[in-house]
């Protein structure tokens, strides 16, 4: 753990010279803008780092929300799902990664639990499992065909999707730097994200605008446009904080601009660090109630 | 009343000296009101061609619309349905090629346009217009649910590399035609016919200045969602905040047939594996803008048959001119009059200039007719000009009031666009009058028509000249090249038509006189047999309105052989039917479609409808049935578990899990908070008539299926809508509404009638001649079995008003000539004279030149033209002959005392 760290201050430490880089002579004029790739690799980087090997109390608020006073709040008393998550990154870079998220509340999902295999090569499929605790029974959910339509599957019945938490394939995009400015009281970039013809296919946003906090390198807002430039979905965040070295925002708020939805993820919790044996990324955590609530139970011993 | 009569004649005889005496103030006048006028159409006119225009905005139903978009997107989707031609879907060769089209048509950004037409039916391709899909489904790409030991699979119907072996496709083939939900849906039964639904955003465009809420300047996330403590969050809640409804854009025929010609340039690639009936809004849509385009051909064709009647029956080129000149003027103003005040304008602006076109040639017609027979009775140009508003004034001003009357009846329409027309209708008939009487004395003393004996023989002249000069061979010679040509130029049903026009044209240019001269006398032989053959055909006409059937049926708007019409059977036949509607239900309650009793009575409803309504509904999908198909998959296909389990928790565990492996087919069956649902409804396509009782049955079986659940879901709210559904309700609507202005104008004509002619007995004798030509239409309609529609219904107070005109010019000429000899024989010798010179060339430009609308291609516009143009004509057959029948036998003085009653038309003429 202690290396992962240090390797992404080292990462930090190479890319922040590169994106604080000025032309000599044009100093007296406005600072070039940096290289929006080199930021969104960065963003990602720490994205993932708190994914690895960590356990997750979140709770996940959905609502119709309107404008009272000029702040966004929700309209009608937001529908709460209780989750726990256990992760860890694998592969020789730790690019993929196993997940097993389980819902606690409401009762009539409790017990049902997520298991999914995720890959950076595109040639292998992910996989996913469920487990419907009122039918006793494990599923895996998988399509007959290797040409699977990317489509973005709910979180959970929130407003969040699959590609909204998604990594990687930043090479899909074209990047552009647009502006400094401030959110939040907080200088950010603004990086503009659009997708080459091939990512357009499989993705429902045609541009995706990011407000990165210069310093933290988190994304404090994000617009997500549709292929016709308008906007359909914003996300906003909350509550960033230092989570073993890494800044993180607690506290996401995904809107939806046409239903007037939107869904906040709170991270309740979070532990990096968690030994996980690969065992309870596997079927058996589903199935197996004793194993499972054992080896939960293990964990939460780790962090209590 | 005489008085006032005869001095409004005087006072339109005076009026062309004062008109002329101040001609370069009302020159100016028109040029400097005119340019504003034409400024403003050029920079503010606002045409809505948008469908939902003619929705009422009220209409629950329309509500539930737009809530349905807000929630599960648009409605507006292509049906493409194919046939394979060689017999099976499920060939190789077939499902390949739906494959590749139905790749094409989702990765449509790989194609190359350079590869496919630029235009088709003279609109350019444009690729970009297919960003308007959203989704596009096919045997190519449609899925089923399959439980093999742990895995539940979501496969495809057919594997995107198909097998080699031809076992393993019957398989596939026999695998397909076993899912239930899909027969009929994605393919026939009989494997013949297969569809690619291709689904749009049309109608979920936000509109351009849509700025959400949440953009404002200052506005924040409420502190609630930065939570501070480890371990919880609550956020607030406040049930006052404000919530911004999207408004989305309306859709316009343009953006419709664009796409339609987009997706058309991509399917007529595989033309040689699949033959294609597309139905669904954009198809239609795209056929109804060719029809506006194909009317705007013979929107130019009729004015060129004004142009060359008007130039042949003058003989010169001034009586084309200045008619043309009074509508242009009469367009412009009455077009930017609205626009200036600020109103939108519809397509009905076609069916205004249509109106204003011709009322501005009947009135131009009138004056210069009149002018051209004082000219050849030998009176100087200034007089003839006076004497001849003098002569048809008075009847210009009284056509003037009972057509803009008549069109002022649409106005107690519900509908905007419906009353917008009437308005315009009215204001332009009144600017043609208002520019006949002021503009045109001006403008026939700059330039006027000739008459015989004119030192300067016009080009029609010379031409009659060089014929008459041909021997009688040369003529029939010259005469059968002409025949040949028309056919083989403009093919039989238009060669034969303007071949028609031709012969009618000679015979009246050359023996109009004799003909208007013999009239009285045959009359005056046999008045009564005369009256018996009108009041003949009278009784056939209203025997038949009262069978004719106001009906809109969306396929029979077209001729039989036309691809809208055959799409919309071969797929009503076919497959589940070529309409839809949706039930929208909405709990009002958060997960509340997850209750096992609230989908059962969607259940109980899908079977109540589909067993009571089986006639025209095909087949009912919903969240129950995706709940219904998961339980007994999960249950190892156990056909007993095909039902709605009993625990919420079961519920919501199988819409999980299915949810989790089809989000797509998910969201498009129950919102994601699962508070509400829609039940497709798949519908045979059918007539307005026939869906009569349809929307009230349904409101019925809702009821009965849910009102056990009202105590516990207090606010559940159920609707039955969907776009075409709406059109169609509204068209029958407007059919109705339309009756009932059409009954207004009736009676306010009658009235005015009346009133003008100064006696009851005057105002119903001249009513009778009215009443032919306005039943002729809907009476032969009715006994040809041929439904009103919407479209028919709105051209007729159009069609009717023109056909009246001609005969209150008859009645009211004879009125004043009444006054003036005293004599009935001398007055109707006079108006016969006077007024059945114009009226039979008015008969003849207008008669003629609508009938050419008869030719088009939708059946609206075609039975108008054709039944439209036969009310013209036998309003001339009625002025010629019935109203002098009348006046012979019932001999009305319209209360003149002393009037001579001798009818002195027993002779021949000499």
């Amino acid at each position: 753990m202690i290396a992962r760290k240090l390797a992404i201050l080292a990462l930090a430490a190479t890319v922040w010279p590169a994106l604080a880089q000025q032309d000599p002579e044009q100093t007296t004029e406005a600072a070039p803008l940096p290289d929006g790739r080199e930021i969104m690799r960065q963003v990602e980087e720490y994205q993932r780092a708190t994914s690895d090997s960590a356990f997750n109390r979140m709770q996940l608020s959905t609502c119709r929300f309107g404008v009272s006073e000029n702040r966004i709040t929700c309209a009608e008393r937001p529908r709460v799902k209780a989750l726990e998550s256990v992760s860890k990154n694998y592969g020789p870079e730790g690019l993929d990664s196993r997940g097993v998220t389980i819902v606690l509340e409401p009762a009539d999902e409790r017990g049902i639990g997520l298991l999914s295999y995720v890959y950076d090569d595109a040639e292998r499929q992910n996989e996913s499992w469920i487990y419907l605790s009122a039918l006793g029974r494990v599923k895996r959910i998988a399509s007959g065909n290797s040409d699977e339509e990317s489509e973005s599957a709910s979180l959970f019945g929130s407003e969040f999707t699959t590609e909204d938490m998604d990594t990687g394939k930043l090479e899909q995009y074209e990047i552009n730097v647009l502006e400094e400015s401030t959110e939040g009281g907080r200088e950010v970039w603004v990086i503009e994200l659009i997708p080459n013809e091939e990512r357009a296919r499989e993705t429902r946003y045609g541009r995706i605008v990011n407000y990165i906090d210069k310093e933290r390198f988190v994304a404090l807002r994000t617009d997500l446009y549709d292929h016709y430039g308008n906007a359909i979905k914003r996300m906003l965040s909350s509550r960033v904080e230092l989570i073993d070295g890494v800044w993180m925002a607690r506290s996401a708020t995904m809107m939806n601009l046409v239903t007037n939805r939107l869904s906040n993820m709170a991270v309740l919790e979070i532990y990096t660090g968690i030994d996980v044996e690969d065992e309870v990324l596997t079927q058996r955590t589903l199935t197996d109630a004793a194993f499972r609530e054992t080896r939960l139970q293990e964990i939460r011993d780790q962090v209590e | 009343m005489d008085n006032f009569l005869l001095g409004l004649s005087e006072f339109f005889e005076r009026l062309p000296d004062r008109v002329l005496g101040a001609r370069n103030f009302v020159l100016t006048g028109v040029v400097v009101i005119s340019i504003l006028m034409i400024w403003g159409i050029f920079t503010r006119t606002e045409m809505d061609l948008s469908t939902d225009a003619y929705l009422d905005e009220t209409d629950p139903a329309i509500a539930a619309l737009d809530e349905y978009r807000r929630q599960f997107g648009s409605d507006d989707s292509v049906l493409l349905v194919y046939r394979a031609l060689d017999g099976d879907v499920f060939s190789r060769e077939s499902l390949t090629a739906v494959q590749r089209l139905t790749d094409d048509l989702r990765n449509w950004q790989d194609l190359d346009p350079a590869d496919y037409p630029a235009v088709i039916a003279n609109v350019p391709v444009d690729f970009n217009e297919l960003n308007h899909i959203r989704r596009v489904q096919s045997i190519a790409n449609v899925r089923f649910q399959r439980n093999e030991g742990d895995t539940l699979l979501s496969l495809r119907l057919a594997p995107a590399e198909l097998p080699e072996s031809d076992e393993e496709l019957a398989r596939i083939k026999a695998r397909a035609l076993a899912q239930e939900d899909l027969v009929g849906m994605m393919y026939s039964a009989n494997a013949e016919y297969g569809m690619i639904m291709i689904q749009t955003d049309f109608g979920m465009q936000p509109v351009e200045d849509y700025v959400p809420a949440v953009d404002a300047p200052d506005v924040t996330l409420d502190a609630s969602f930065d939570f501070s403590a480890d371990g919880f969050l609550e956020l607030d809640f406040d049930e006052e905040a404000e919530i911004t409804e999207v408004d989305f854009e309306p859709v316009d025929v343009f953006s419709y047939s664009a796409f339609h010609v987009a997706t058309t340039a991509i399917w007529e690639q595989y033309e040689d594996r699949l033959e294609y009936y597309p139905v669904g809004a954009p198809p239609t849509m795209a056929f109804m803008l060719q029809t506006v385009n194909q009317l705007y051909v013979l929107g130019i064709l009729m004015v060129l048959i004004f142009v060359m009647l008007l130039w042949i029956l003058f003989r010169s080129f001034s009586a084309v001119l200045w008619p043309i000149l009074t509508i242009a003027l009469s367009v412009a103003w009455t077009w930017g009059v609205t626009v200036w005040l600020g109103i939108t304008v519809s397509t009905f602006i076609s069916l205004t200039v249509l109106l204003i076109f011709a009322v501005g040639i009947a009135d131009c017609v009138h004056v210069m007719n009149a002018y051209f027979s004082y000219r050849r009775e030998g009176e100087e140009h200034y007089r003839a000009i006076s004497r001849s508003f003098g002569r048809t004034g008075l009847a210009l001003l009284v056509t003037t009031l009972t057509t803009s009357a008549g069109v002022l009846a649409l106005t107690t329409s519900e509908l905007l666009p419906m009353q917008v027309f009437g308005f315009m209708s009215a204001a332009g008939v009144v600017l043609a009058f208002f520019f006949t009487v002021i503009l045109l004395p001006i403008l026939l003393d700059i330039w006027h028509p000739g008459f015989p004996g004119h030192e300067k023989l016009s080009i029609p002249d010379r031409l009659a000249r060089v014929w008459n000069g041909f021997r009688r061979n040369r003529k029939i010679a010259l005469i059968a090249i002409y025949a040949v040509l028309l056919y083989a130029g403009l093919g039989f049903g238009v060669g034969s038509y303007i071949l028609f026009i031709s012969f009618l044209t000679y015979a009246v240019v050359n023996w109009h006189q004799q003909i208007l001269q013999a009239v009285p006398y045959i009359v005056a032989r046999r008045p009564w047999q005369i009256v018996a053959v009108f009041a003949g055909i009278f009784g056939i006409c209203v025997y038949g309105a009262t069978r004719v059937e106001i009906d809109t049926n969306i396929s029979e708007l077209v001729k039989e052989d036309h691809p809208l019409r055959q799409a919309y059977e071969v797929v009503d036949e076919n497959m589940a039917g070529s309409q839809s509607m949706v039930i929208v239900i909405d709990t009002r309650v958060d997960e509340g479609m997850l209750d096992p009793r609230v989908l059962q009575a969607v259940d109980d409803l899908e079977t109540r409808i589909l067993e009571s309504q089986g006639e025209h509904l095909t087949r009912t999908y919903s969240l129950v049935n995706v709940v219904k198909d998961t339980n007994e998959v999960m249950n190892d296909g156990d056909p007993d578990f095909y039902r709605v389990p009993e625990t919420r928790q079961m519920v919501s565990q199988l819409l999980y899990l299915f949810n989790s492996a089809n989000p797509e087919d998910r969201r498009a069956l129950v919102s994601d908070d699962y508070s509400k649902a829609q039940v497709t409804l798949n519908i045979r396509n059918s007539s307005t008539n026939e869906y009569q009782g349809f929307f009230d049955e349904i409101g019925d079986e809702i009821e009965a299926s849910f009102a056990h659940l009202r105590d516990d879901f207090p606010e559940l709210e159920i609707n039955l809508t969907g776009s075409m559904a709406l059109l169609w309700r509204m068209s029958d609507e407007i059919s109705r509404s339309q009756v009932e202005s059409f009954a207004i104008a009736l009676s306010v004509i009658s009235v005015m009638l009346i009133v003008t002619l100064g006696s009851l007995q005057g105002g119903l004798i001249a009513m009778v001649p009215n009443l032919i030509p306005a039943f002729l239409g809907f009476g032969l309609m009715g006994l040809a079995g041929i439904p009103l529609d919407a479209d028919t219904l709105l051209v007729a107070p159009v069609i009717i008003g023109i056909a009246v005109d001609d005969t209150i010019h008859f009645m009211t000429h004879y009125r004043v000539q009444l006054i003036k000899t005293g004599s009935i024989s001398e007055s109707l010798r006079l108006t016969i004279s006077h007024v059945g010179q114009a009226v039979m060339f008015t008969t003849m430009v207008l008669g003629l030149g609508f009938m050419l609308l008869s030719f088009s291609d939708y059946l609206g516009m075609a039975r108008m033209g054709f039944f439209g143009s036969l009310a013209i004509v036998m309003a001339l057959a009625c002025d010629l002959f019935l109203i002098p029948a009348l006046i012979m036998i019932f001999k009305p003085t319209f209360g003149i005392k002393n009037a001579d009653k001798r009818i002195s038309f027993l002779e021949s003429p000499a």
